[in-house]
């Protein structure tokens, strides 16, 4: 197996897999999308609220906050030693929101949101939960818990996982007459004219749509799309939650986990 | 009503955009091309800031009516 990163920040990731099938990749979207825990809101208890909004709207909102992670300090709720319902210090995060509009409208941010553990807090400050007016007052204690995407989408550290077979682009020179249909059809931009000769100008942005095949006068075609046999191209985005690499990590560290357990189990 | 948080069908965050869209789009910038500087590349995150109306702005202007009238009966 080879891997290389193409692009990498501190949310986005794409890197391109060689030597593994397509089963193996689809597990990693999979266990990526399914499995790898991240922390939200979980629970809340709403102390007051006048706004012009219903508790479970608000409720709602506050789930879908992406909140920044530490794996490595917490536990899942039902993996947590304290065994109990309402969790611990190891397997909940108290956040607290209490907000007036003491002078007109304002609008509430996910700023205002206090975190017993500042490590643990929105992913952004400028997210926007409610709109008060003057007069109105929105008072509540949310639990965050770590949970899994399976049983819940806001669980779910990425908002992009997928991935795409490598292309691979064949003219044949001698049937091409380089008329530039293909050139001009192609969506991605993919080929380019140069000097009155057709080429392959971005490979990787190719979507194997195979309009280019199609626009070819020639009979049969002087262009053909293939894909490379088990070379993946593959895209990550994260929530914020969790950086991209550690996602990745965390996907194979579970796949392990769990094909030892499947080990243990025939045995 | 308000914003969503999360675009419905990818999951992206988009609140936090939110304000800044609309602002420029109000300024008079181009809609799209305020999408792509704000990194929003999926055209199922771009339609719900594109065809997104903060109708909670609307609601909210009961409230402030009937607060002005409550002061100004204070007043006099
Ligand atoms: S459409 Fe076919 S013949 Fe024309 S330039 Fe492309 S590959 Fe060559
Ligand atoms: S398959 Fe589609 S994206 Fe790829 S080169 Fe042909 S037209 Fe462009
Ligand atoms: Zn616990
Ligand atoms: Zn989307």
């Amino acid at each position: 197996m080879e891997i290389k990163v193409l692009e990498k920040d501190d949310s986005n990731m794409r890197f391109l897999v060689k030597g593994v099938d397509v089963q193996y990749v689809n597990t990693l979207r999979r266990l990526m999308l399914a499995e790898v825990p991240c922390m939200a809101i979980d629970e809340v208890v709403v102390i007051e609220n006048s706004s012009v909004l219903q508790d479970e709207f608000i409720a709602h909102r506050l789930g879908l906050i992406p909140l920044k992670t530490n794996l490595d300090e917490y536990n899942l709720p039902e993996e947590c030693p304290c065994k109990s319902e309402f969790g611990c210090n190891l397997c909940r995060v108290t956040l607290t929101l209490d907000a007036e509009a003491k002078e007109g409208t304002r609008t509430i941010y996910s700023g205002e949101l206090i975190s017993e553990n500042p490590e643990i807090v929105p992913v952004k400050e400028n997210i926007p939960i409610m709109k008060l007016t003057k007069g109105q007052k929105l008072k509540l204690e949310a639990y965050a818990r770590l949970g899994r995407g399976k049983k819940h989408a806001k669980w779910q550290p990425v908002s992009l996982c997928a991935y795409k077979y490598f292309p691979k682009i064949e003219i044949l020179e001698k049937n091409c007459d380089n008329c530039g249909k293909c050139v001009e059809i192609c969506p991605r931009k993919v080929l380019a004219k140069t000097d009155g000769k057709v080429e392959v100008r971005d490979l990787m942005a190719c979507t194997l749509c195979q309009d280019c095949v199609e626009a070819c006068p020639k009979n049969p075609p002087a262009i053909q799309v293939k894909w490379e046999k088990n070379s993946f191209i593959f895209n990550l985005e994260s929530t914020g939650a969790l950086p991209p690499e550690r996602i990745v990590k965390e996907a194979l560290k579970i796949l392990d986990g769990q094909l030892k357990e499947i080990e243990k189990q025939i045995r | 009503m308000i914003i969503p948080v999360r675009c419905f069908t990818c999951g992206k965050l988009i609140a936090d955009k939110w304000e800044e869209f609309s602002r420029r789009v109000k300024a008079g910038e181009d809609a799209g091309e305020v999408l792509d500087s704000l990194g929003i590349k999926r055209y199922c995150c771009r339609r719900m800031l594109l065809s997104h109306v903060e109708i909670i702005d609307e609601v909210l202007r009961f409230y402030e009516e009937a607060e002005k009238r409550r002061e100004a009966r204070g007043y006099y």
